[in-house]
């Protein structure tokens, strides 16, 4: 049945001052807490059988693990156990007021370092397939390149490497401008908040689109689930630790370190190039965060092989399509 | 022909795609002006130093009432944290001496069914040994008797 636009509009207002974000529940499937690392967790979920070498996620520290789960019909962890690979992801919890000194090196060696041997020894094998999502692609990297870790392959999701081809980022969050250590010495985290309305400016008609588009598919049921589900997802972020949030800044965006190298931390030299496994690096092509050649610049810095590639959606809508976990079990059972 | 119901989503779309150009491209020289990310930045340092300077006096009218503070929990946090990371650590040798000893078992399991392969070889070849012992001692006594016949014999 045909409906005009004032009745898609009236339909759409009213649905949303049922307030469906709040009923929106993420991270509905079923697994089991493996391994705790003071607030970090891994969480492993069990395929039925187990058809693929099982792989280890990580997402970034300043969402939470849900981003990989968000609704049934619209999971990575969901379609990946379907298809038989047992998965295991790093959840890092919720950073408070007492981890703001902690380092990079902290959530880079030791807890990335911990959960991946943890992961190894609850699944008996030797050496483990890891996947990283956007900045927990980042940490992947240079915990990969830093320590010796029984890694097989790597796959990066839409994950920065080269910080001056980052977009709007890249010009918002240099030295001359940005403040950061007054920012830091504020407010000890950095707000998920003010992370929450950077991403937002970053496309300031973005939210009107997002509204329209609501209103054109509006008589989707699913679609409308799944637009609940994304934003209680991205309303529920978490606050970046102040230490590790002045060295990622500095690293990443103020001198672009992991392209120009020249990066210590804790103490000792952080060079992509040290890393051998073979490597992945796939973009989403309407990424507006971490755009394409962001990501595939890992190419020119692995100290491995890397293969590059492209997959249709944005930075988070990759994860709700059925694309993604396609290609991680094609990368799988490569 | 004029229609009784214009398209209005359609209409609506142009529209909307009209201005989310013109907005776009207006937010993009704002948004990207050094003089606009200067006053910004600057509003943010100016946040984050009001918001530092107001939990420092909440501690501080705290500590004058003899209440704990933010600092005292985030003191007593950071302990629990530490005692945690310590039980870690703890957990990680457990972990690592139980990983060689499972490595030192398996190798001790492999020498003792070495040493006992190697002593069947040995036992085996004793008996072989004792065997062609035997025969020969046999086959000289039998030689030794023929021989003594032979003497009497004669």
């Amino acid at each position: 049945m045909s409906t005009t636009i004032t009745d898609r509009v009236v339909d759409t207002a009213r649905w949303l001052a049922s307030d469906p974000v709040s009923r929106a529940r993420t991270g509905q499937t079923p697994h089991a807490v493996i391994f705790r690392d003071q607030k970090a967790c891994v969480r492993y979920f069990a395929p039925a059988t187990a058809l693929f070498p099982p792989v280890f996620c990580v997402v970034p520290l300043i969402n939470t693990w849900t981003v990989f789960d968000l609704m049934p019909g619209r999971s990575v962890v969901e379609a990946l156990t379907a298809a038989g690979v047992p998965v295991y992801l790093l959840d890092w919890g919720r950073a408070g007021p007492e981890d703001a000194d902690l380092p990079m090196s902290h959530y880079v060696d030791r807890v990335l370092g911990r959960c991946i041997n943890r992961a190894i020894r609850h699944a008996g094998i030797d050496a483990i397939d890891v996947l990283g999502y956007c900045v927990g692609g980042t940490f992947l990297a240079l915990h990969l390149a830093r320590n010796p870790s029984p890694v097989r392959r790597a796959f990066f999701l839409a994950t920065p490497i080269d910080f001056s081809r980052s977009g709007r980022l890249s010009i918002w969050a240099r030295p001359e401008t940005f403040p950061l250590d007054t920012i830091i010495d504020g407010f000890g985290n950095f707000p998920q908040a003010l992370m929450l309305d950077s991403f937002r400016w970053l496309r300031p008609t973005g939210s009107t689109q997002k509204l329209k588009t609501l209103v054109d598919r509006g008589g989707d049921p699913a679609f409308r689930e799944l637009w609940a589900a994304l934003e209680a997802w991205n309303g529920d972020g978490v606050d970046f630790p102040g230490a590790t949030y002045r060295e990622y800044i500095r690293g990443c965006y103020f001198d672009n370190a992991l392209i120009r190298g020249g990066w210590v931390m804790d103490g000792r030299r952080v060079d992509l190039r040290d890393a051998k496994i073979p490597a992945v690096a796939l973009a989403a092509g309407g990424d507006h965060i971490v755009p394409e050649a962001a990501a595939h610049a890992l190419a020119e810095v692995w100290g491995g092989p890397v293969t590059v590639a492209t997959i249709s959606g944005g930075h988070v809508g990759v994860c709700a399509g059925a694309k993604l976990p396609a290609a991680i079990v094609d990368w799988l059972g490569a | 022909m004029a229609t009784a119901n214009p398209d209005l989503g359609k209409l609506g779309d142009e529209l909307y795609s009209h201005w989310e150009r013109a907005m776009g491209g207006w937010w993009d020289q704002v948004l990207e002006n050094p003089s606009f990310l200067d006053a910004m930045g600057k509003n943010l340092g100016g946040a984050a130093q009001a918001r530092g300077k107001y939990e420092q006096g909440v501690d501080q009218s705290m500590e004058r009432m003899h209440l704990p503070t933010r600092n005292d929990v985030i003191r007593v946090a950071k302990i629990a944290a530490m005692l945690e990371e310590r039980m870690l650590q703890q957990e990680d040798v457990v972990l690592g001496l139980k990983d060689q000893l499972t490595r030192l078992e398996k190798e001790a399991v492999h020498a003792r069914i070495e040493a006992a392969e190697a002593r069947l070889e040995l036992r085996e070849t004793l008996a072989a040994i004792r065997g062609e012992l035997g025969r020969g001692a046999s086959s000289m006594a039998l030689a030794t008797a023929g021989t003594r016949r032979r003497k009497g014999n004669g």
